[in-house]
């Protein structure tokens, strides 16, 4: 059995603390032991974007991140994206405008999202299709979850509540 | 949120889609049991091979081991879609055919348990000659794959009607044509996964990404040799399927042995890389086509000889080799038709149904269409007109076609993108072509044909309905509800839905063949009709009102025009408790189709009870020195019949060009090595399209109406990721001045194209 090593971190806002071994990974810590599945696993060798989440605010393939990596760190998955009863202006704009279809990819789209809305103030077409780029969707062809960042960004500028 | 009018062509937002942008859907990966163990498959690393021996005893003593299985725990049991294709072992006992086939399994209490445990079993292979196409697979010399199978030939389908060569012979032009496409894959975001848990009761409950729960829980019950209502096939969420989860796999034959052996839950989470290679993948073909057309450009004869590289087993063999075929005849009026179709065996992984069904076969067509029309001096889209089937119409095989809005999909999507301006006037190297198809709602099944509804009310006036239809991502699960809050004018939100779990819903065909709405959106329809008259009964006895002139909507019945002087739902199902006849929804459907069809043995007759029809259109503009071509813009038009809900339906239109069009025309192909190894299993060397590489796209709904479908619906799913590849195979060869013979149109390809080679195969 590997050496044991205390991860100390904080997951959508939550204190956490627990032993891994060195070589687990971040997306194996979310899934199997905190049993966050919303962060998926499409390849396991960074290509997909499925299991995307926000280290420290930066976008991360957890499948590709060791735990330990985040040790100290903050990490937000897509569970810690609502407010509740209340979903981001993200979440909410996918489902408005049919962005979900079989929902493996929509975790790690959102995360995507996230950070380009908290990065730009109005990104244009290009600036979120090139975002999004870096997670693959078989189902949508894209149109529709382009749609709904263009929807978010808007509605956050003009100050709409979700 | 008021309820609109009719919710009928609403953009209604999914039902599913709040637990999926919450990350709180279940797939199958994500299910965890108590003890639950996990699997893993042991895979042949050769393409072709004699099993001398397993040794599984070093795996069976290692620490965390529960259960190790072989062939020689199956009995040697096959799998096969028909009775004639029973040719697969589940788990084979004495020979693989193909690279990555299973071998032998583990469940153990961690993934490296089981990991470990595999290293551990000795297998003595004797390597056999591995044939890896179809011309050396039929080669007089070559090994058989299966004995019973001279020449390799796995499946012929072979259809003839009216005279076809006194057709060639009055025809003004003929050409013969060759076009050829290797193997793609679906790449479904989720990669394939199983859970078995075995129950105290002696039953068996299963989760897997599928396409028909009814049809997997009956091929495993009799793989198992249990009774059907013992094994139970769950509701799971599923990461799209697109023909890759139609049949049954030894994965879930493996994760069951293994879960009955150990008594414990185990869990199988394939590696993308055994997603692609040991679930299913498109054919590779080369087809031959051959038109007769008159001065005009109407077609007077056709002769299609296709050869379809089908693997190292049956599958959907007979359906996949018939259906290019089938698209084609529903497409174009053809006074005389033959078609020869081949599926060969050959030590690669299987082959199966995939949504872009034919790339050689259906863009070959297309485009030998359009060159005949320049031949004439003709637009081809005014000889598309000429030869597109329309309404009332049979096809040469027997269909009647009840409804089509062909023409008007061509025509709308010729508007849509300036087709007139642009066609022999664009600058060099840009070009425009169209695409014309055709898709089925259903096949013959048989009992399995029908599916079955029924509705339950509880005392606050809420609905549950049941329905075997499974959801594969394409929304099936909103369609359901949809159309049983609309006739029982009821809140989508006030509607609990249970579906797709084969203990607890009625039969259903499944997901795969695009019956989905046809069959199971009419038998919610039926079963929501039946409530809502039950419920007009007794409504009308308390109102002392005709049944006849009431309307449900809003949550409350009422007298047509009279909204403000109605009973709530849930009072009427009160009194209906009070006076001991609970309401209670039933329906069923069973599409009108002619179940003596046969795939092979009697292609003849209704093969199903509606088609839909479609049209798209591509613009693009190629490098002449780098064969790259840039899509300029897509317009992709649909009969679906009705759109019940229009931005479900844009999105499989737009997921359908992604797919077919941009993925499986421009780049996606599997490479091989002559010993059978796929070189490009995972993502990071098959390359699908990414958002930035989309161009804009314009969906154009045609709705025809359909007699029987609920609401006038049909299909919405396939017919754009086809027509969208013919479109840009059409479009390439407009902009180069030649046409384009091979598939799919990388660089290469194209600059050979530009050459004015390509045609005869490689």
């Amino acid at each position: 059995m590997a050496k044991l090593q205390t991860l100390a971190f904080e997951v959508n806002g939550e204190a956490v603390e627990l032993a891994v071994r060195s070589q687990e990974t971040l997306l194996e810590v979310l899934r199997e032991r905190l049993e966050l599945t919303g962060s998926k696993e499409g390849c396991g060798e960074g290509v997909c974007g499925a299991c995307t989440v926000l280290v420290d605010g930066a976008p991360r393939r957890a499948c590709l991140t060791l735990a330990l990596e985040a040790q100290g760190g903050q990490v937000l998955t897509v569970e810690g994206l609502a407010d509740g009863a209340e979903l981001s202006l993200e979440q909410q704009a996918f489902v408005e405008t049919g962005a979900v279809q079989c929902g493996f990819c929509t975790p790690g789209m959102l995360l995507a999202s996230h950070d380009l809305l908290s990065r730009q103030e109005q990104p244009d077409e290009a600036a979120i299709r090139q975002q999004l780029s870096g997670h693959i969707c078989r189902c949508t062809g894209y149109a529709k979850i382009v749609e709904a960042v263009a929807l978010a960004a808007d509605r956050r500028a003009k100050g709409e509540a979700s | 949120m008021s309820r609109p009018d009719s919710l009928i062509g609403s953009r209604m937002p999914r039902i599913d889609s709040g637990p999926k942008v919450r990350g709180e859907a279940k797939f199958t990966a994500d299910i965890k049991l108590p003890r639950m163990l996990q699997a893993a498959v042991l895979r042949s690393p050769h393409a072709h091979a004699v099993i001398k021996s397993i040794d599984t005893s070093a795996a069976e003593k290692l620490p965390g081991v529960k259960a190790v299985v072989t062939g020689a725990d199956t009995a040697g049991v096959k799998w096969g879609v028909f009775r004639y294709t029973q040719d697969q072992q589940l788990l084979p006992v004495d020979r693989v055919r193909y690279l990555g086939e299973e071998v032998a399994a583990v469940a153990a209490v961690s993934e490296e348990a089981a990991a470990e445990a595999l290293s551990l079993i000795r297998v003595d292979y004797k390597p056999l000659p591995v044939i890896t196409d179809v011309w050396q697979a039929m080669a007089e010399d070559a090994v058989l794959l299966h004995e019973d199978h001279p020449n390799n030939i796995n499946v012929h389908v072979d259809i003839e009607v009216g005279e076809v060569e006194a057709g060639f012979a009055a025809s003004h032009l003929v050409r013969e044509d060759v076009f050829t496409a290797p193997e793609e894959s679906y790449f479904m975001s989720e990669p394939y996964a199983v859970v078995a848990n075995p129950l105290p009761d002696g039953s068996l409950e299963l989760w897997m990404p599928n396409a028909a729960p009814h049809q997997k829980a009956k091929a495993l019950c009799n793989a198992l040799k249990m009774p059907l209502n013992k094994v139970i096939v769950r509701k799971v969420t599923i990461g799209g399927a697109f023909g890759g989860r139609s049949d049954v796999f030894p994965g879930e034959f493996i994760t069951a042995l293994l879960a009955l052996k150990a008594r414990r839950p185990v869990r199988l989470v394939y590696t993308r890389e055994e997603n692609t290679l040991a679930t299913r993948q498109g054919h590779a073909m080369y087809t031959v086509v051959k038109t007769g057309v008159d001065k005009d450009g109407l077609v007077l004869a056709r002769d299609i000889t296709c050869y379809m590289d089908g693997g190292a087993y049956s599958s959907t063999g007979p359906i996949a080799t018939s259906v290019p075929f089938l698209c084609m005849e529903q497409t174009y009026r053809l006074p005389a038709v033959r078609y020869n179709g081949y599926r060969i065996y050959t030590n690669k992984p299987v082959g199966g149904m995939i949504r872009v069904h034919g790339r050689a076969f259906a863009g070959g067509v297309d485009l030998q269409l359009d060159m005949l029309a320049e031949e004439l001096g003709k637009d081809p889209l005014e000889v598309r007109l000429l030869n597109a089937r329309r309404t009332g119409d049979t096809t040469p095989t027997g269909s009647k076609v009840q409804s089509c809005g062909l023409t008007d999909c061509i025509k709308e999507a010729g508007k849509a993108s300036g087709w007139g301006d642009k066609y022999k006037k664009l600058p060099p190297w840009r070009g425009i072509g169209l695409g014309t198809n055709s898709v089925q709602t259903g096949f013959p099944l048989g009992i399995r044909g029908g599916s079955q509804a029924t509705i339950k009310f509880n005392e606050d006036g809420g609905a549950t309905v049941v329905s075997g239809v499974v959801d594969n991502g394409q929304g099936n699960d909103n369609m359901l509800v949809q159309i049983a809050a609309e006739v029982l004018g009821l809140d989508p939100g006030n509607i609990q839905l249970i579906s797709a779990d084969t203990e607890m819903t009625a039969n259903d065909p499944g997901a795969y063949s695009m019956i989905a709405t046809f069959a199971g959106g009419n038998a919610m329809l039926a079963a929501a009709e039946d409530a809502r008259r039950q419920i007009f009964e007794v409504a009308a006895g308390a109102m002392g009102a005709n049944p006849a002139d009431l309307v449900a909507a809003g949550g409350k019945v009422f007298v047509a025009g009279s909204p403000d002087h109605g009973l709530p739902l849930a009072k009427v199902i009160r009194m209906a408790l009070i006076q001991g006849r609970p309401v209670m929804g039933q329906g069923s459907f069973t599409p009108k189709v002619d179940q003596r069809r046969e795939w092979l043995s009697n292609p003849q007759g209704q093969l199903s009870e509606t088609f839909s029809f479609g049209a798209s259109i591509a613009e693009v503009a190629v490098d002449p020195e780098t064969g790259l071509v840039e899509l300029l813009g897509l317009w992709l038009a649909q009969d679906c019949g009705r759109a019940l809900n229009p931005m479900l339906v844009e999105g499989q239109f737009e997921g359908g060009a992604t797919m077919g069009g941009v993925g499986g025309m421009l780049r996606e192909e599997h490479v091989w090595t002559e010993n059978g190894r796929c070189l490009n299993p995972t993502f990071l060397e098959y390359k699908v399209p990414l958002a930035c590489d989309m161009p804009a796209m314009e969906t154009i709904i045609v709705e025809s109406l359909d007699p029987t479908g609920p609401f006038g619906a049909k299909e919405a799913g396939m017919s754009i990721a086809m027509s969208a590849a013919q479109a840009i195979s059409a479009a390439v060869s407009n902009a180069i001045g030649k046409p384009v013979f091979d598939y799919p149109l990388t660089p290469d390809r194209v600059l050979k194209a530009i050459r004015g080679e390509g045609g005869a195969g490689e």
